[in-house]
């Protein structure tokens, strides 16, 4: 979990997601829908985005998991997060976490997206103030700056 | 396990990743108790070309199907599927055995494994049985197997050179939506002549609750050249076929109008599949 090793015991219906946000206290994943509709929840699961609401903590064991909170730091922010800021990309902030994260596996794997790449990498989320055109420009700014 | 199942199986549910099975939970529509967990199970997660054989593994998640080299572009069906099937985070998790057992309208992959007369492995500690596609789906949220049994492949035969497969489907948005109506087609186009040696075609929504095919259109095509006239006939058998549907997604009539475009833009798409452009 975030690099560090977590012993856990949990409820065989226990999801990832409240095992997140309730025992690790790792709030920065939100809970959206709850049916894998909007992507509000995603996390990263060795490398893969993956909807942590339609998880059994359970199967998540010995796998390398990576939330929001694994992203930069307050003094030294990762260029997606600088770059939602200067482009305003965050609303009511609510998807941003996922965003973040669905941004980031991008970025990992595909250094310089196009249009169509981040639309694609961020399509499952859904952003309820409909910001996606902010969005799609910071996370081109931030392959960007990733660059220099 | 296959020997746990055996003596516990009516009260076990199998979950592979649970993308489907968890919302189910969560609408307290599974009654076990008890969750076998699949999803660590690699040796079922492949996808191969057996001597003209296509087996996919059940537990093949639907990324690891469009990216597996193993499918060259005569299979971009299954990006078709993809790219409307759900989000990145969805098409990472959801599994073909998964799409295929939860036996419903909703689940994109059926249609096209129903047109690619597909069949079915299952395993119990009694051994191995196969079964065609059309047989496993027994109606909505029925399949044919047995409790003591998992799904552990899909196989179909490789498309070949003459044929072509195409899906098409029509939902609230381009992303992230169950569909209000998906098509499948499967065409078959005689190397010389270039008339229709075979063709299939799957709808979803239709009365028996799970995708089905739509043959007495399909004899409507086979044997004849492929052309706007036919296409025309085609539409017409299909609109007094097809018995699609109302639901508190979308109405019948509504799905009775869009039957035929989405029909005539898989067709188009399997004629451009084959090289042959200009055909409709």
């Amino acid at each position: 979990m975030n690099g560090k090793d977590h012993a856990l015991l949990v409820e065989s219906h226990e999801r990832l997601l409240d095992v997140l946000r309730d025992r690790l206290e790792l709030k920065g994943t939100k809970e959206g829908c709850s049916t894998g509709d909007c992507g509000i929840c995603a996390i990263l699961m060795d490398g893969k985005l993956v909807n942590s609401c339609l998880i059994l903590a359970i199967q998540a064991r010995n796998k390398n998991i990576t939330t929001i909170e694994a992203v930069g730091t307050a003094e030294n922010l990762h260029p997606l997060q600088r770059q939602f800021i200067n482009s305003n990309a965050c609303q009511c902030g609510f998807c941003t976490p996922a965003m973040i994260l669905a941004s980031k596996n991008l970025l990992d794997h595909n250094p310089n997206p196009t249009e169509e790449d981040i639309k694609e990498a961020i399509r499952g989320i859904l952003c309820r103030c409909t910001g996606y055109h902010s969005i799609i420009k910071a996370v081109k700014a931030a392959a960007l700056e990733s660059k220099k | 396990m296959l020997t746990y199942l055996d003596t516990y199986g009516s009260k076990v549910q199998v979950i592979a990743h649970g993308t489907d099975l968890i919302n189910r939970m969560q609408r307290r529509q599974i009654d076990s108790t008890v969750l076998l967990d699949l999803s660590g199970l690699s040796e079922f997660n492949f996808v191969q070309n057996d001597n003209g054989i296509i087996r996919i593994g059940a537990l093949t998640t639907i990324h690891d199907l469009v990216s597996s080299s193993a499918l060259d572009s005569r299979y971009d069906v299954f990006r078709d599927v993809a790219a409307k099937f759900g989000g990145p985070a969805i098409v990472n998790m959801a599994t073909v055995g998964g799409n295929v057992c939860a036996a419903s309208s909703s689940e994109d992959l059926i249609p096209v494994l129903l047109v690619l007369n597909a069949k079915v492995k299952v395993r119990s500690k009694q051994g191995d049985r196969v079964m065609r596609l059309d047989e496993f789906l027994k109606g909505k949220r029925q399949t044919a197997l047995l409790p003591n049994e998992i799904m552990i492949e899909i196989m179909f035969e490789d498309l070949g050179s003459q044929s072509a497969c195409a899906f098409e489907k029509i939902g609230m948005r381009n992303s992230l939506i169950i569909a209000f109506l998906n098509c499948a087609i499967y065409l078959t186009l005689n190397k010389r002549s270039k008339l229709i040696d075979e063709v299939r075609i799957a709808f979803n929504r239709t009365s028996s609750k799970i995708p089905a095919r739509a043959t007495k259109t399909e004899s409507v095509l086979t044997g004849k050249y492929l052309s706007p006239e036919l296409v025309e006939g085609a539409i017409s058998s299909l609109k007094s076929e097809l018995q699609l549907t109302s639901d508190f997604r979308v109405s019948g009539e509504y799905r009775r109008e869009v039957a035929p475009v989405i029909f005539r833009r898989a067709l188009v798409k399997c004629a451009e599949r084959l090289g042959e452009k200009s055909i409709v």
